[in-house]
């Protein structure tokens, strides 16, 4: 199960990755980050994911005490929202950059910004 | 073509790293020391029964800080990166066609529901799922659904932006004040606990979530409407 | 102390804060961040002082209240309370940079500013893995904006390349997060120290995690998007990226490297190495400052990777190397960045405009010598300890790869510093601004003080310590009087210094630091020709001066080492001020760099790292490494003595310097490299490489530059230029005579020591007087000025009939010891070209005064004056020295005579009154001079009995069959004056050498440009550049380490 998701989630950064560094078109570019960013997001959840156990919120069905023995790990829960937080924000400054970047040359082919270079 | 051909066998390269990875994958049979502590000691400590919000509010506070952080920033840089290129003035917004009967009617009704919704996700984020982030990011998309509705409409700019700061000033001292009456920076004690899994306990949490969930509003709401901003006319 | 937590609470809530005032009001908006910085920038000094004193212990700092690893906790010690500082200093001074744009834009750009600044704190304090990654993708996403700052719009496109490598990084790094956190159940660095790994999968984690990290420092090759964020963003903001963010960057792979383990340790060695040198290499070719800048940012942030990959031999060395080397690069290079604000072009020959102010040249000079490690700043201390710790571990290879990448740091830092001095400044180059000069300012101050801090805490030789470098920051603060004053100053402080150390040295020192010291206050004599206030001309020659009376003071490695390197780049900056001598300063300086790492090296392997090590202990290395030490400190030395092979910069830079730097430069400059031969040979005598006797290499070595640099001498058109291809060819004499390792050789080698000085900078000047009459040096543009200089004429008669070795002037004792030194050492090959030498010398001795004082007098110099009397009193000094020194030798040489004795155990010399007698004849100087005086007298006195017999000729009195020549200057005598010769010889002047070395750095550079097409602009290109090198290092690294 856990393999299952881990390997999802690879796949996807991989798609992303491969996505991102093919596409010459800027919004294709961050589109596929973002698939890779999800990818990313799926291997944390997965990371922390123990067979047969619940979410860790105590409440009547997990008791105080049983908490230790029937919850999953909480700790990439907690990582994963800041990390789904985090490549949001990114995503939408490239977004921001990618529309800068539009109005600069009225075009959206990273090919066609490379004025600095050597 | 090359490129495809050099970024294929890159990546497959790098795929044979992350088969290694998951092959040799063994999912914990228990929790682990720290997973184990914060399970063993969410009641004594934050006193909030969703450990997940118990740790990204408290025992990773610092975190959820830089995270609230994040959106502040990413809302002032694009803002940066757009003053330099809006539509001129008196432009914004003519060419769009009004949004339909249905939108607008249906904005008026369910963005007092979202508010709502948003509200309680927040105030309860210590009790069940939920929390300041995913209350925030709510409340957000009734201010989505509000410009969808009405393209022309701008939120005032200033409001946002002292929201905006005072919750994220606010956070700061609640955080000081944690180093000056109770064990640390960003403590939740200095509050009482409370009574484990009342609506008022674990400390400061609900109040860090209010903070958390103003802020990550406004802030989306802000991204949002700079991002509006640029649109051509 | 306040909490150091409060830094990042002032930093976040002063950003937050601005929202709430009003966005009208920009100035006091500035102000309050303004006052946020000061006040991080305060408490974190106070935490470098705490803890520097002892009176904190390391700051551990536990948020929520719970202990670490449980919830995220912060640590400040010593190492990263100096950052903090440096960061926050930083980031003060890089918000004033950027006040335009930042008043411009208002509270957003400022909170952005304050919030990467308050990030980059965070990342140096922190002590989890996640908050790691969440400061990291804070700075990302700040980067971004602050870049806008910028009003160049390609800054745009450069921050989206950041932004597309960011989200790469950004996924590596949390992969290898969540895998670690699953082996070790952890984030906490120091808990995972302290767990054993269990999960096998954690080696792929940890290097996920450190090539994140790694990639986040820029690494070479991977590293163009960083490049053109250097090039296009706001200068104060390439600062607090170069200086802040790199090491803040570097200590978080410290961190990792921490609980990675050693066996990660030789990748980061790799790619700091490959970084180092390849950027470096890269820059040679570049022409934009700001991108010039980054590359060797790059570069720099490359060594300090190759250290931290070498802290498994660095020790309790290792903070201090490591964090000089960081502060050094962190100031400087930040410092140069702001620099660049007020200077308008944006290629490296518009620097030319700084020269309007001398402080910005101090500045760019401090700025240049910390980053490539010269003293006295910390780069130099970190660079020694380095190469001491890095032999001891037997990690050779390693050392001379970070030599090597510093040499060629030093060759683009170096040319463009020379352009700064010498190229044509364009008008209105400078944008005259107070706040930059300011701040500019404050980072040379910092300079200044760190390498005050690193040599006290170096315990063993503070360098800004020492009395004659504190001179040298006194000259400097003198500037603004004038050159007569600070000539007097000079003068007094020289001989002030002389009689303070006289009575300590032995009759060997006593000779070189008669030579050096006194003999330097004499040729300053010269100097009071000068108007003005001859702005930089006295720091660099106290400099100079300073190295070498260190030199002499030296009873370590280390010192000696250091006075070696203040003594080199003092006469750099003296060699520079020269009008032409732009190429040749580069070429002096490249050449002394590169033998002073031979030194380096050559001692590091000599103390097997045992610090401090004495220099009379050099003797007792062991037998097996003896010859490598002795071949490179021969090496080191024989740069310095221009040694056939390694002489390619001296023609130029003794020939293009100053009037009055010239005699200081060949005349006494030289000597020190042969004062590093004395001891080297003194302590460790014969050494034999694969059954060659190395001295016999030296005595060869000797001979082949006294010939060669002779027969390249007589070919000279250039009057200076031939008394410096002389110079060449006299220390290849006295080359020989040490190599000779018998006590005449080396007597004959003090003698030279001593004529050598005498007479070059006599002829030195006498040439420099000249050439202030002539406005040439070019001698067939000369002749006939005897009767119109007669007091120049008399001190090159003088100057070359000693020179020559005839009687009756010293350099026939020098000669006379020398034959007898031959006939003991019995080599016959050598001693045929040594012989040889002799006469070729004469001729182009003869030139020099046939063509410069007799002839014909030339039209433009009808109505020339003698020389000033200023240049003219220091040749009347040497001529009365001169003969003097013919008739008594013994009052100097009977005690170095006895010294040498002492050593080799012998007395070959018997000296009874005022002669000299050897197994093979005796010298009677007197008895010489007196022969030589009667012989002359009554020549004269025929010639003048005769004197009606001869016949006026008017000097137009020739023909030229009606036709004007094509080129008028080849039908004079003195052109080409020696063709017959070079007919013969000619051949030997092929330029072999000069090829060789033009060779060497045109392939270099070759490659530099070559390689830098591979950053060919594209974004998306880089992004496949980084995965690429990700890959790339992934599979050397499963290779090497699984």
């Amino acid at each position: 199960m856990a393999q299952i998701a881990l390997a999802t989630g690879f796949v996807l950064i991989l798609a992303g990755l491969y996505g991102a560094l093919t596409n010459r078109d800027i919004l294709r570019m961050i589109v596929a980050f973002t698939i890779a960013d999800t990818g990313v997001n799926i291997v944390l959840v997965a990371v922390g994911y123990l067979p047969g156990r619940t979410a860790p919120i105590l409440d009547a069905a997990v008791p105080v005490a049983e908490a230790g023995q029937r919850i999953i790990d909480p700790v990439p829960q907690a990582l994963v929202l800041t990390a789904i937080v985090i490549g949001l924000g990114i995503t939408a400054l490239m977004l921001a950059y990618a529309y800068r970047l539009f109005r600069l040359r009225h075009s959206l082919d990273i090919s066609t910004f490379t004025e600095l270079k050597w | 073509m090359i490129r495809h051909v050099v970024v294929a066998l890159l990546v497959a390269l790098l795929g044979i790293a992350f088969w290694t990875l998951t092959a040799g994958y063994l999912p914990d049979a228990e929790l682990n020391r720290t997973a184990a502590y914060y399970a063993a000691h969410a009641q004594d400590e934050v006193g909030a029964p969703n450990i997940v919000t118990g740790i990204i509010v408290t025992w990773r506070g610092l975190d959820t800080l830089g995270e609230v952080t994040v959106l502040f920033l990413t809302s002032a840089v694009i803002a940066l990166v757009l003053t330099q290129s809006k539509t001129p003035a008196g432009a914004t917004g003519a060419g769009f066609l009004p949004s339909g009967e249905l939108l607008t009617t249906g904005t008026r009704m369910i963005v007092p529901l979202i508010v709502l919704l948003g509200a309680y996700v927040i105030m309860n984020g210590h009790l069940t799922p939920g929390g300041g982030f995913q209350g925030g990011a709510i409340l957000a998309s009734g201010a989505l659904l509000t410009l969808l509705a009405e393209p022309t409409r701008r939120f005032g700019h200033s409001v946002i932006a002292r929201v905006e700061s005072a919750s994220g000033l606010t956070y700061v001292l609640v955080g000081l004040a944690g180093m000056m009456i109770a064990g640390g920076f960003l403590d939740n004690g200095i509050l009482p606990l409370g009574r484990f899994g009342a609506m008022l306990s674990a400390g400061a949490i609900p109040l860090i979530s209010v903070l958390i969930g103003l802020k990550v509003g406004a802030e989306f709401s802000s991204i949002l409407e700079s991002l509006h901003e640029t649109e051509d006319a | 102390m306040v909490s150091p937590v409060l830094i990042l609470a002032i930093g976040l809530g002063t950003a937050f804060a601005l929202g709430l005032l009003s966005q009208a009001r920009k100035s006091f908006l500035f102000l309050v961040t303004l006052a946020a910085l000061a006040l991080m920038a305060a408490i974190s000094l106070g935490w470098v002082v705490a803890l520097a004193t002892g009176a904190a212990m390391t700051a551990e700092i536990h948020t929520a209240g719970v202990a670490p690893p449980f919830a995220i906790n912060l640590r400040v010690g010593l190492a990263e309370a100096a950052l903090l500082a440096t960061i926050s200093l930083a980031g003060l001074f890089s918000a004033l940079s950027m006040r335009e744009p930042l008043l411009r834009l208002g509270r957003g750009a400022m909170a952005v500013l304050l919030v990467l600044v308050m990030a980059i704190s965070g990342l140096v304090m922190t002590r989890d893995l996640f908050n790691l990654f969440v400061f990291i993708e804070l700075i990302a996403i700040a980067t971004a904006g602050v870049v806008l700052l910028s009003q160049d719009q390609r800054a745009i496109c450069a921050g989206f390349k950041y932004l597309v490598v960011s989200q790469i990084i950004a996924i590596l790094m949390l992969i290898g997060i969540i895998f670690t956190y699953h082996a070790t159940g952890s984030l906490n660095i120091d808990d995972i120290v302290a767990t054993p790994v269990a999960f096998h999968g954690a080696a792929l984690a940890i290097f996920l995690l450190l090539i994140a990290l790694v990639v986040e420092l820029k690494p070479f090759p991977a590293n163009g998007w960083a490049l053109d964020i250097y090039t296009s963003a706001h200068p104060g903001f390439s600062a607090l990226f170069s200086a802040a963010t790199g090491s803040a960057a570097l200590f978080a792979v410290d961190k990792v490297a921490t609980y990675a383990g050693d066996a990660w340790l030789p990748l980061l060695t790799g790619i700091g190495l490959l970084s180092f040198v390849g950027s470096n290499i890269v820059a040679l070719r570049q022409e934009n400052d700001r991108r010039l800048l980054g590359y060797s940012s790059v570069g720099q942030l490359g060594l300090v990777l190759a250290v931290i990959g070498q802290r498994d031999v660095l020790g309790d060395a290792y903070l201090y190397i490591a964090g000089g080397l960081i502060l050094s690069h962190a100031v400087a290079k930040a410092g140069l960045f702001w620099m660049s604000a007020i200077v308008r072009g944006r290629t490296l020959t518009d620097w030319a405009a700084i020269r309007a102010r001398a402080p910005m040249v101090l500045a760019f000079a401090t700025f240049i010598a910390m980053l490539v490690g010269l003293p006295p700043f910390p780069g130099f201390y970190a660079k020694w300890d380095l190469a001491q710790a890095l032999v001891a571990a037997g990690r050779l290879p390693i050392l001379s790869l970070i030599l090597l990448g510093v040499l060629i740091e030093s060759a683009y830092l170096f040319r463009w510093f020379g352009y700064a001095i010498k190229r044509e400044a364009v008008e209105k180059g400078l944008l005259a601004n107070t706040v930059d000069c300011g701040i500019t300012l404050a980072a040379v101050a910092g300079g200044w003080a760190l390498g005050w801090i690193w040599g006290v805490a170096h315990g063993e030789f503070n360098v800004l310590a020492t009395l004659p470098v504190l001179a040298v920051v006194a000259f400097l603060l003198l500037e603004p009087l004038p050159a007569k004053v600070k000539n007097v100053l000079a003068i007094a402080a020289l001989l002030g210094w002389f009689a303070m150390v006289v009575g300590g040295y032995d009759p060997m020192r006593l000779i070189f630091a008669a030579v050096m010291i006194p003999g330097g206050a004499v040729i300053l004599i010269a100097s009071f020709t000068e108007t003005g206030r001859r702005i930089g001309f006295y720091p660099s020659a106290m400099a100079m001066y300073a190295g070498l009376a260190l030199l002499l003071e030296a009873t370590t490695f280390f010192e000696f080492f250091a006075a070696w390197e203040i003594m080199t780049l003092g006469s750099y900056f003296l060699i520079l001020r020269g009008r032409m001598s732009e190429p040749h300063a580069l070429s002096y300086m490249l050449f002394s760099l590169g033998g002073a790492f031979a030194l380096l090296a050559g001692f590091a392997i000599a103390s097997g790292g045992v610090q401090p090590f004495p220099l009379d202990q050099l003797g007792t290395v062991a037998a097996d490494l003896a010859p490598y030490v002795f071949v490179l400190l021969a090496v080191g030395f024989m740069t310095k003595t221009a040694a056939m092979g390694l002489h390619i910069w001296l023609p130029g830079a003794h020939a293009e310097a100053e009037t009055d730097v010239s005699p200081m430069v060949s005349g006494i400059l030289l000597k020190a490299g042969l004062f590093g031969l004395f001891l080297m040979l003194m302590q460790l005598g014969r050494q034999s490489l694969w059954g060659v006797d190395l001295t016999y290499v030296l005595v060869w070595i000797g001979a082949i530059s006294a010939f060669l640099g002779a027969v390249l001498a007589i070919f000279q058109e250039d009057a200076k230029r031939l008394l410096a291809y002389s110079s060449i060819s006299q220390m290849g004499y006295a080359l020989f005579g040490i190599a000779l390792m018998n006590h005449l050789g080396w007597l004959m080698a003090m003698m030279f020591v001593i004529n050598h000085y005498v007479y070059k900078s006599m002829l030195f000047l006498a040439v420099g007087g000249v050439y202030k009459r002539t406005h040439t040096k070019l001698m067939y543009k000369m002749g006939g000025l005897i009767t119109l200089m007669p007091f120049t004429f008399v001190s090159v008669l003088v100057g070359i009939i000693a020179m020559s070795g005839v009687p009756p002037l010293s350099g026939f004792g020098g000669r006379w010891i020398f034959y007898n030194a031959i006939m003991d050492a019995g080599l016959r090959l050598p001693l045929i070209l040594i012989f040889m030498a002799g006469p070729i010398g004469f001729l182009y001795l003869f030139r020099l005064i046939h063509t410069i004082f007799l002839g014909q007098l030339k039209d433009p110099h009808r109505k020339l004056k003698e020389a000033p009397a200023w240049l003219v009193a220091p040749q009347m000094i040497f001529v009365a020295f001169l003969i003097g020194f013919a008739v008594l030798p013994g009052m100097a040489l009977q005690k170095v005579d006895g010294y040498i004795g002492s050593i080799f155990g012998d007395q070959p010399l018997v000296w009874s009154g005022r002669a000299i007698a050897s197994e093979f004849g005796y010298w009677n100087p007197v008895a010489i001079m007196v022969v030589i005086i009667v012989v002359f007298v009554s020549v004269f006195l025929i010639l003048l009995a005769k004197n009606h017999d001869a016949q006026k000729v008017k000097q137009f009195n020739i023909v030229f069959s009606a036709e004007r020549p094509y080129r008028p200057e080849t039908t004079h005598f003195a052109w080409n004056f020696f063709a017959p010769y070079r007919k013969a010889m000619g051949f030997l002047e092929t330029p072999v050498v000069s090829t060789f070395w033009g060779g060497v750095t045109d392939g270099i550079n070759g490659v530099g440009d070559f390689t830098r097409r591979f950053y060919n602009g594209n974004g998306q290109s880089y992004a496949i550049h980084v995965v690429l090198f990700v890959v790339a290092v992934y599979l050397i690294a499963m290779g090497g380490v699984a």
